[in-house]
């Protein structure tokens, strides 16, 4: 088969962007560290989050120098913590979410970050951050979860090392 | 009009009438090879032109592809490198 030689040109082109693609990604995931969440969490009895270790108190558990665990529930339509209170972290510190839904699927995203998972019943999904600066974070829904799904929010609160005492360890 | 034309200005030269010379191959109304501005489908239809494989030459599509792939290379950079890798909070456990 005879190829026109501009068809050459663009068929390596279109081969050249799928390997850069492909490339980058590996990249990010090998060179700069970006992870992606999976099942690690392992599950749990959504029914019964009250008799659980941790989602029976949901809050920031401290679990090393300035590393720190925080479970979190999502219900329609709010985020235990989160939505009444915000969720309290130290600034400069390493923070492993743990988040799992009591009823249907959420979504439970740091809004304009890449940290951004789903809420699913019966299953834990954990993801590691790094808070650096003392600032307020908003937190969203973005799995449709039912009538009142566009209002369910909350915030996470970066507090400066200064003023982090162990009373805001458990929310 | 030339000589090696027996086609008639004005009427359409195709291989099965006027049009056809004496080697039997359609000969183009010489008059109206270089003319402009006829009316699209109004062309003669007997105007023969015998492209080799290479010789289709589709520069501007060449160049709209370039540009194109520039524009997608650039955006995948851009989304990638710099809103993505460069964003707050990545996830890294």
């Amino acid at each position: 088969m005879e190829i026109h030689r501009y068809e050459k040109i663009w068929l390596a082109g279109a081969l050249l962007l799928i390997v850069g693609f492909i490339a980058t990604v590996s990249y990010g995931a090998v060179g700069a560290g970006i992870e992606m969440i999976n099942d690690e969490g392992g599950q749990v009895d959504s029914a019964a989050l009250d008799e659980h270790p941790k989602f029976s108190e949901p809050g920031t558990y401290k679990t090393g120098p300035n590393e720190y665990d925080v479970y979190v529930i999502a219900k329609q339509f709010l985020y235990e913590p989160g939505t009444s209170e915000p969720i309290r972290v130290p600034a400069n510190s390493r923070v492993t979410f743990h988040v799992t839904s009591a009823d249907v699927i959420h979504g439970y995203e740091i809004v304009g970050t890449n940290a951004n998972t789903m809420a699913v019943p019966g299953q834990v999904s954990t993801m590691t951050v790094e808070f650096n600066e003392p600032r307020k974070y908003g937190l969203l829904c973005n799995e449709y979860c039912g009538s009142a799904h566009h209002a369910m929010e909350g915030s996470i609160q970066v507090v400066p090392q200064s003023e982090w005492n162990e009373t805001m360890v458990v929310n | 009009m030339p000589a090696e034309s027996n086609t008639e200005t004005g009427e359409v030269a195709t291989p099965a009438g006027d049009g056809t010379g004496e080697t039997g191959t359609p000969v183009p109304d010489t008059e109206s090879i270089d003319d402009e501005g006829f009316v699209i489908g109004s062309g003669r239809s007997g105007v023969v032109r015998q492209l080799g494989h290479d010789d289709f030459d589709p520069v501007g599509t060449l160049v709209l592809i370039a540009i194109y792939m520039v524009i997608v290379g650039a955006m995948w950079i851009f989304m990638y490198f710099v809103e993505f890798l460069g964003g707050d909070l990545t996830v890294i456990g």
